[in-house]
């Protein structure tokens, strides 16, 4: 079967003050059907700009300079899929594209709804922007819908936005984005702004719904915990470029890239004593003055000069375990003990 | 909806606290209080005051030869109260004459009663004034909103310095203006044309003639109302609809696929629209003080050119029943906004509803 | 008293500052321009070019010419020197006007703002009523009962009509204000509520304040233009005021060819207007980061 989502050598562009920054940088990967593959890193290393190039809703300075981005909707009687370069739709396509097939679930959902708006209004609007739905089958699947990220639904349904709590909102926003069954929903740090408990809540809800439903996810977070949770498979994200990308079990049990390294050692474990705890040393890469080589290799306590002059190409450590880095097999042995 | 319940301890401030959990009942109180507050000012202003108008009045009656206890009487009958009884009994009468809607008799035109000239004046006023508001709010709202789609092109440049330049000039040179460019030097519409609010002889009924009459003598008074309170509308409207096209919900309207209009109208418009009600108060109160002079300038038989009259002939029972009616007016416009913001902001909707 | 030196110096090296970045914008700079010309004119010009004693019956109604730049008026006189010579009064009511209402509107928004609870509750309350009434009639009704004719009083009286709208924004600034780290840090220090005041919340106000004051200086512009048009407030001088309305009660405006003794006292207070504004604008842009990319 086909993959859901391909993105190929997308590269994205921002026109700062301070000159052009590329935010992704050649990014390839694939979200196959069916799975929930995870974006993880530092705030400020791309990873919500990947998600919103998807959508194509990039703020104005944002500009995509190249690359390809093919969705593919299938059944499951396995006939030939429907096929949509996804950077090639414009006005009423594009429109019809986002959130039919591929819907996002934004970060900070408290402002996602319009205020004045009941959040009954917010499904009607959706269903009749794509000619899905009305009246009485929208309400039931509406609802149906609610029920499922175990919400009161006959109560929420008549609510405006402000009597809802943050993490109401963010569920019911989830259940919003199934609303048309696209193939494709992007969370994008879905539980930042919300306690622990909350965030719990919403964790179980999308678990059920991953077991219940049918849809690829892609899971934007800084939170290897939560990306553990949920996703089948995780990419590493360093300065615009996916620096290392494998299934769950492998980036957790035998990770190769440094950087990937350094943020398991930085999840506290259940059984782990603090003392193993540590942190990556400096901070991400200023995206206008980048370092030159291997974007990395400032925090790296492997690099040498090689990294230091030239940028390492992606290469394949296992068959569907992909990492950018010149000393990863090197990596692999030392870094167990990181620092 | 819950019962009255009788507070057990009663006091001000329980009183207060209550008011202020109620948006309508703290509207309506607000409106009255202020109506009694302004009407309590006004005779303090004309009767209670060191050198009030009364005493300059009894002065003046008695220096023209009236005797001092005829004067006493004359100036009792026009105010409509015995400027013998003690001065809380004035006060009381004061109020219970006003509430009952009598403003008293004009120093000038002997024998008229205030209300009476308030009541022929009045139509011409609520309707240039209204007909204006809801023009510039409507336009400045649309104007504001093509601003802010189109920050930083040059239609935002030539807005936005036009509606500042509108903004800055005072109403009465923007008055005089019109009448420079459009009566004089371009010639486009008889000066005649400009003056009083319908032609010698028509008379007010429903017909074309009177309508299209009316239309003709207003619209310059109109276009100088609504060019001397556009600015203010458009700078604020660009920056309201500024602020909501940052907001998140905006966004993933967008992300939802909605259609450009729904998003302009229903998420973008309607929010940025919401603070400038509050604001409706302001522009209704300084449109009512414009008509003092522009109704003047024009010659518009209105209530500003009657309080302008008064002004200059020290008519001070009309000069204090026009205050006292334009403001309830302006008071009860505000309350009339007051509700239909509660109407369409469901964050202050009105408690007691559905509970 | 430190406080206050160092605030004053603090503030002049802002304003130098301030002065530098205005330099760089265009509008802002002509506006100074405009402003600080109408203050020479309207303190010094008059020594320079005393105002005319008697009737020129030849040149009455003339148009522009060399020796009357402006025309002449009804009386002859000409109108360039009127308006040089008319303009002391309506400048200095719109500052005594802007400065003491912003001064009014400073201490009650911060002390509303400061002690928050009812006290900010029926502050605000009343202002909110006060905002409702029409100001114009209200200002024409007192000065005509109070009899006001000299220009203090009447700065005064209008200073009082006009700083609630002020105040209720002066509020909203200082509780944003209040919000920020390094203030709360500074009551947590409890450096004592002057400290406060003096060097954390009021030099991040300045632009702010000095904006309201521009605002309120055009509006008592308007207000005064408005009761001298009216014939409430007769100066014995001629200010522009004045010589507008003499000349719209002689016909001035349908009369093309005197049309210039009127244009010229509007041109002057119109410019007066827009040099308040767009100096006021410029102050906005320099001061506030999320306009200055725009406009």
């Amino acid at each position: 079967m086909q993959p859901t989502l391909t993105v190929r050598n997308l590269t994205i562009e921002y026109a700062t003050r301070r000159g052009k920054v590329q935010a992704i940088r050649n990014v390839s990967f694939d979200v196959k059907r069916g799975e929930a593959l995870a974006l993880i890193g530092e705030s400020g290393s791309g990873k919500t700009t990947l998600g919103l190039g998807i959508v194509q809703l990039l703020p104005v300075m944002a500009r995509i300079t190249s690359g390809d981005i093919l969705y593919r909707r299938q059944d499951k009687t396995g006939a030939p899929p429907l096929e949509i370069a996804a950077l090639t739709l414009k006005g009423n396509s594009l429109r019809q594209f986002r959130w039919r097939e591929c819907a996002m679930v934004f970060q900070g959902a408290l402002n996602a709804f319009n205020p004045v708006l009941k959040i009954a209004d917010h499904f009607r609007d959706t269903a009749k922007a794509h000619g899905a739905l009305n009246g009485k089958s929208l309400e039931e699947r509406g609802k149906h819908l609610l029920n499922l990220v175990r919400l009161d639904a006959e109560r929420v349904w008549k609510s405006y936005p402000h009597e809802l709590s943050g993490g109401m909102r963010q569920r019911v926003l989830i259940a919003l984005a199934l609303l048309l069954d696209p193939q494709l929903i992007i969370l994008d740090e879905p539980t930042t702004a919300l306690d622990i408990l909350t965030q719990r809540n919403i964790m179980d809800v999308l678990q059920e719904l991953r077991s219940k439903l049918d849809f690829s996810l892609i899971f934007i977070s800084h939170d290897l915990s939560l990306a553990a949770e949920l996703a089948d498979r995780v990419a590493t994200v360093y300065a615009g470029k996916i620096v290392e990308l494998s299934d769950v079990q492998t980036i957790f049990k035998a990770p190769t890239h440094p950087y990937t390294i350094g943020l398991i050692n930085a999840v506290p474990t259940l059984s782990g004593h603090k003392d193993d705890l540590t942190s990556i040393p400096g901070s991400p890469p200023d995206l206008v003055e980048m370092p030159s080589g291997c974007k990395f290799h400032p925090r790296c306590p492997l690099a040498d000069e090689q990294c230091k002059t030239r940028e390492p190409e992606s290469e394949f450590a296992a068959a569907d375990h992909q990492v950018t880095c010149w000393q990863w097999q090197k990596a692999r042995g030392v870094l167990k003990s990181y620092a | 909806m819950t019962t009255v319940t009788r507070p057990t301890r009663f006091d001000l401030l329980t009183l207060w606290d209550r008011l202020k959990s109620n948006y309508l009942l703290q509207k309506i109180a607000q409106a009255i209080f202020v109506v009694w507050f302004v009407t309590s000012v006004t005779f303090f202003v004309v009767r209670a005051m060191p050198g009030n108008a009364v005493d300059i009045l009894i002065q003046d009656l008695t220096l023209a030869g009236v005797s001092p206890e005829d004067a006493r009487n004359q100036a009792s009958l026009l105010i409509g109260l015995d400027v013998d009884k003690p001065l809380p009994e004035q006060y009381g009468t004061y109020l219970l004459n006003t509430l009952r809607g009598d403003l008293g008799q004009s120093y000038k035109s002997s024998g008229l009663k205030v209300s009476e000239l308030i009541v022929q004046v009045l139509p011409w006023t609520l309707f240039s004034v209204g007909l204006s508001l809801m023009i510039t709010f409507t336009l400045g709202i649309a104007l504001g909103a093509i601003m802010a789609y189109n920050r930083d092109t040059w239609i935002d440049h030539l807005l936005s310095n036009l509606a500042a330049t509108l903004d800055a000039v005072s109403p009465i040179l923007i008055g005089l203006l019109a009448i420079l460019l459009i009566g004089v030097t371009w010639k486009m519409i008889p000066i005649s044309d400009m003056r009083g609010a319908m032609s010698p002889g028509m008379k007010p009924e429903f017909s074309w003639d009177f309508i299209a009459d009316i239309f003709m003598h207003v619209r310059v008074l109109l276009l100088v109302y609504v060019l001397s309170t556009i600015g203010s509308w458009m700078l604020q409207m660009k920056s309201s609809t500024i602020a909501t096209l940052g907001e998140d919900y905006v966004t993933v309207a967008r992300a939802r696929g909605l259609t450009d209009a729904r998003i302009l109208t229903a998420y973008v418009g309607r929010n940025a629209t919401l603070p400038l009600f509050t604001r409706l108060a302001i522009s209704i109160g300084f449109a009512v003080g414009g008509s003092v002079l522009l109704e003047t300038l024009f010659t518009y038989r209105g209530v500003g050119f009657l309080l302008a009259k008064a002004i200059l002939e020290r008519d001070y029972p009309v000069m204090q029943g026009v205050f006292l009616i334009t403001t309830t007016a302006v008071v009860f416009a505000n309350l009339l906004v007051d509700f239909v913001y509660g109407w369409l902001d469901p964050r202050i909707r009105i408690a007691g509803g559905e509970q | 008293m430190t406080n206050l030196t160092d605030t004053l110096s603090n503030l002049l090296r802002e304003l130098i500052k301030s002065f530098k970045i205005l330099s760089r914008n265009t509008m802002g700079m002509i506006g100074f321009i405009i402003i600080v010309t109408i203050l020479f004119l309207s303190f010094i010009g008059p020594s320079l070019w005393p105002p005319e004693a008697s009737a020129n019956v030849d040149d009455i109604n003339l148009g522009v010419s060399l020796k009357h730049p402006l025309g002449a008026d009804f009386q002859g006189q000409d109108n360039l020197i009127k308006v040089i010579n008319g303009g002391r009064d309506i400048v200095t009511i719109a500052f005594i006007t802007g400065i003491t209402a912003t001064l009014i509107a400073v201490v009650v928004g911060s002390t509303s703002a400061f002690l928050g609870g009812r006290v900010d509750d029926l502050i605000m309350s009343l202002v909110n009523i006060w905002l409702t009434i029409p100001k114009f009639p209200l200002l024409a009704v007192l000065a005509t009962v109070l009899k006001l004719n000299d220009v203090v009083t009447l700065s005064l009286l209008m200073a009082l009509l006009d700083w609630p709208g002020l105040s209720r924004q002066v509020r909203s600034q200082v509780l944003s204000l209040k919000r920020r780290d390094y203030v709360e840090a500074a009551v947590m220090l409890d450096l004592g509520t002057p400290h406060i005041i003096f060097r954390e919340l009021l030099p991040n106000m300045m632009s702010f304040i000095a904006i309201a004051t521009i605002n309120t200086m055009t509006f008592a512009i308007y207000q005064q233009t408005g009761l001298v048009f009216l014939g409430i407030v007769p100066y014995s001088s001629a200010n522009w005021g004045v010589m507008i309305s003499a000349a719209e009660r002689r016909g001035v405006l349908y009369n093309p060819q005197a049309m210039w003794s009127i244009i010229a006292p509007m041109g002057a207070i119109v410019l007066f207007q827009l040099g308040l504004v767009s100096f006021a604008r410029s102050l906005d842009e320099i001061f506030n980061p999320r306009l200055r990319i725009g406009v």
